[in-house]
């Protein structure tokens, strides 16, 4: 490593260790097993067609606001210029969101024994195949929401959450780079997030979540390439040992210093390897910590995933390559 | 039920999904809402047809060790979204799986007569797993207490932040939820 580089790491890592918030995780696709194979969930053709439901007014919003709100949504994802993903709207229909009928609905539902959530994606699959055969959006009409430009106090930005569960409705799973603080009074809050697929919402009033960032766009990227996305950008693999040991759930990040952005992985399988694609070329600094803030279960299954080890960063500068792959860095933590 | 499995290939971690926009809660306000907390092994997970038939959903039989508040009986049943039923899977991202055999505490609300559900998804559930030094039953994922003293940020790696002993675990919560048994 030159100077240069070891000054930008120095100066990196001091921010990666004072910034407000601190950063986190990763973006993560959704798998489904499917003939005794592993099938990424992802759609065979696009556009992705999507039906309206009559039922899309409730508090705060009228139809003609929500399918507006929802068609800006999309229209957020599809503007990403290294992903190919695209969206049709295929028309109104009196179906709901969440019945297993072939269609691919966004609309409210009065839910108040979710009474925590806002809106959740789900998916019908062929377990044969493993094909898409659909994905529903409900959004909670327990809830009073906004449409306004600005945000409206007290109301939750329909916009973000929709840009949030679309990100799902494409395969996206969650991230989790955001932070959180408990309040003296009760309850939990987002203090920032680095990724629209942040699972814990912002609080009410916030537009926060409506601007797509780094680990959002290399998600999608990744999941539908445009032609040129693997030649211009490049990835890095590589493992997270404790005692000599692989470790199983661990975060990776990749801090582009010279972007500022956040782009990341997981642990996830028995020898702690992890991968992350559509990184920016350049150096990178690697910072490896635990889930030990959140419902591991908002990621993936909880079991056998290690929380017991403190934040660690890779001990070299790492350069990712334009269309090519870092090569192994190995992280070594240690146990809280 | 392990309805996803991980996987790692060289171009994508493939993940189980979950995936929902959720309102944090703490311990103390899903403590407080909950009609019953039970600490059980779970001992079936069934698919069914929803009585609408319009989507699939999962009926998980606890058998139940003891109650940290309320009381439902020996046996509990409890649904969650989602569920594999001949060819077809529905996943309602966000929704908790579960497999026989796994020790949980789950938090659960009801809305009338009806069979009770997880509060607040995953938010709800604390898998029940022995400690790393095999000293006993610790509570995963680590707990976020609820704050006391000022807003307090929330560090990831914090050494103080580990897995909770159950009897321990246990003991607050009844605290939190105002000493009911």
């Amino acid at each position: 490593m030159n100077r240069r580089h070891l000054h930008v790491a120095c100066a990196a890592l001091l921010a990666l260790m004072c910034a407000q918030p601190q950063p986190a995780l990763a973006y993560l696709k959704f798998g489904v097993p499917a003939n005794g194979r592993q099938v990424t969930l992802k759609w065979a053709q696009t556009p992705v067609r999507y039906f309206i439901s009559t039922q899309s007014a409730a508090a705060g919003v009228n139809a003609s606001e929500f399918q507006a709100a929802v068609a800006r949504a999309f229209a957020t994802w599809e503007a990403v210029p290294s992903s190919s993903i695209s969206y049709q709207l295929a028309g109104i229909t009196a179906a709901t969101p969440g019945r297993d009928d072939g269609l691919s609905v966004l609309g409210f539902l009065n839910r108040p024994d979710l009474d925590r959530v806002l809106a959740s994606t789900s998916f019908l699959v062929d377990r044969v195949t493993g094909a898409l055969v659909e994905s529903d959006i409900f959004f909670n009409a327990s809830f009073i929401w906004s449409v306004d430009s600005a945000g409206a106090a007290n109301r939750f930005d329909l916009e973000s959450i929709a840009l949030h569960e679309i990100g799902h409705l494409s395969g996206l799973g969650h991230s989790a780079l955001g932070e959180t603080e408990l309040r003296e009074g009760g309850g939990r809050r987002v203090l920032g997030a680095e990724a629209v697929m942040f699972p814990i919402a912002f609080a009410a009033g916030s537009i926060a979540g409506r601007t797509l960032k780094a680990d959002d766009i290399a998600g999608i990227s990744d999941l539908y390439p445009a032609a040129d996305f693997e030649g211009s950008t490049g990835s890095m693999s590589g493992t997270v040992t404790k005692n000599g040991q692989p470790v199983f759930g661990a975060h990776v990040v990749a801090f582009d210093p010279a972007k500022g952005s956040l782009v990341g992985s997981f642990t996830l399988n028995a020898q702690g390897q992890f991968s992350i694609n559509g990184l920016s070329p350049g150096p990178h600094i690697v910072r490896v910590e635990p889930i030990d803030d959140a419902e591991v279960d908002s990621f993936f299954d909880a079991n056998g995933v290690d929380t017991d080890f403190r934040v660690a960063f890779s001990d070299r500068v790492v350069v990712v390559p334009r269309g090519g792959d870092s090569g192994p860095v190995t992280v070594t933590v240690v146990r809280k | 039920m392990r309805t996803l499995i991980l996987s790692l290939c060289a171009v994508a971690l493939a993940l189980p999904a979950r995936a929902t926009v959720l309102i944090p809660a703490d311990l103390g306000e899903l403590a407080h809402d909950a009609l019953a907390i039970a600490r059980g092994r779970v001992a079936a997970v069934d698919a069914q047809w929803t009585e609408d038939r319009g989507t699939i959903e999962t009926i998980v039989t606890l058998e139940v060790e003891g109650y940290l508040k309320g009381a439902l009986g020996s046996t509990v049943r409890f649904r969650t979204p989602g569920g594999e039923l001949g060819r077809f899977r529905s996943i309602v991202v966000g929704a908790p799986e579960f497999a026989v055999g796994q020790r949980i505490i789950v938090f659960l609300g009801a809305r009338g007569p009806s069979v009770p559900h997880v509060l607040g998804l995953s938010q709800g559930v604390f898998r029940i797993a022995r400690a790393a030094d095999n000293s006993g039953w610790v509570v995963m994922p680590p707990t976020l207490w609820p704050a006391t003293a000022g807003d307090v940020r929330v560090v990831r790696g914090e050494t103080s932040r580990r897995p909770v002993r159950l009897d321990d675990f246990e003991q607050r919560i009844r605290v939190l939820a105002g000493g009911a048994k």
